[in-house]
């Protein structure tokens, strides 16, 4: 080992400076392409579910209760890949640089957004979420009639429809 | 004043840490290393690395707790004098990360924390400090909010999809 002086030492450190980051006084050294946690946007979710499938970990879970579907996103789980954000097909997910989200308590790091979920108008049974069906209604020219009933159910009414020569009317 | 209380005010400005891998894959570890270089400089806060968990007052724990690593871990946090405090760090630390359902992993401290209270260890407080790896300053935040020094920002919420 080689073994420096102290006149030689000073002289190093002199000219290195201070090189210490005064965090958590100081901002942190983000560089651009740092990624935080995901913030999902409750005014966009559709609760789709593309998120929860692509997700590697499973952050991020869908689990349908009573009349509600939760997503529920638990950032200690998260491994920050950004994965959920690439594939949500309403742009809901944006990746933040939010780094500080140390808690006490494992509760504290888990969030969610509540959908309400819609009944199929004929058999009853839950289909998907309010979110979904408006967004679909948006973007596609699906008749009023088929909308709001379940793929069982719009398979026999088109399926009568259809034997009646009335294409896609009912009655 | 509580006993913890007054234990966390002692160890105020000098925290002894020990760095208790228990099957991380790295990163986690290398962060950590780099929280004590000079260039975060943690003797800041008087945070100092030590080599045996008998001296510790705070134990670093990276990694899902693997099935391999487990008793070794349990006698290790055992051996910690009271206040014990430990740092779950990395998503692997407090959910398990990619392997919270491996057959071979415990899958976070979560759990870990059931298999020591049934092993009779005790645990004082515990902070969660999430990331992939976890950043430097992550891991000072989260000694500082073991200590009470900054406020909490994560906190559940839920709310209902608009209705626009
Ligand atoms: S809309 Fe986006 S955020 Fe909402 S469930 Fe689908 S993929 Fe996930
Ligand atoms: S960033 Fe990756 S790990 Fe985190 S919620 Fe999205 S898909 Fe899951
Ligand atoms: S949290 Fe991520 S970086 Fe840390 S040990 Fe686990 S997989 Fe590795």
């Amino acid at each position: 080992m080689v073994k420096l002086s102290i006149a030689k030492i000073l002289q190093i450190a002199l000219k290195a400076g201070r090189v210490t980051r005064k965090y958590p006084s100081e901002q942190p050294l983000l560089t651009p392409e740092f990624r935080g946690a995901i913030r999902i946007d409750p005014t966009k979710c559709w609760g789709c579910g593309a998120c929860v499938r692509v997700c590697p970990p499973n952050a991020l879970t869908l689990t349908p209760k009573d009349k509600v579907a939760t997503l529920e996103y638990f950032v200690g789980r998260c491994i920050f890949c950004g994965m959920c954000a690439e594939v949500c097909p309403a742009n809901a997910i944006t990746v933040t640089k939010e780094f500080e989200l140390s808690s006490t308590s494992i509760e504290d790091l888990k969030s969610g957004v509540v959908h309400r979920l819609v009944r199929c108008s004929s058999c009853g049974e839950l289909i998907w979420t309010e979110a979904e069906l408006r967004a679909t209604v948006k973007s596609s020219p699906i008749s009023e009639e088929y909308i709001t009933l379940c793929p069982k159910c719009r398979k026999l009414k088109f399926g009568k429809a259809a034997m009646l020569g009335r294409g896609g009317s009912s009655e | 004043m509580s006993n913890l209380a007054k234990a966390l005010k002692a160890i105020r400005k000098s925290i002894w840490v020990y760095h208790l891998n228990s099957g991380s894959c790295n990163a986690c570890d290398i962060e950590v290393l780099d929280a004590l270089t000079p260039y975060f400089d943690v003797e800041r806060f008087g945070v100092k690395l030590v080599g045996s968990p008998r001296h510790a007052d705070v134990i670093l724990l990276t990694g899902p707790i693997t099935r391999e690593s487990l008793p070794k871990v349990v006698r290790a946090i055992r051996a910690m004098p009271r206040p014990r405090l430990i740092l779950a760090l990395g998503s692997c630390g407090v959910g398990g990360g990619i392997w919270w359902d491996s057959y071979s992993t415990t899958g976070g401290f979560k759990k870990l924390e059931d298999i020591l209270r049934e092993n009779g260890v005790e645990i004082d407080r515990v902070v969660y400090v999430p990331g992939c790896p976890v950043r430097p300053e992550a891991i000072i935040y989260g000694i500082l909010l073991l200590l009470g020094a900054v406020e909490q920002k994560s906190k559940r919420v839920e709310v209902y999809a608009s209705e626009s």
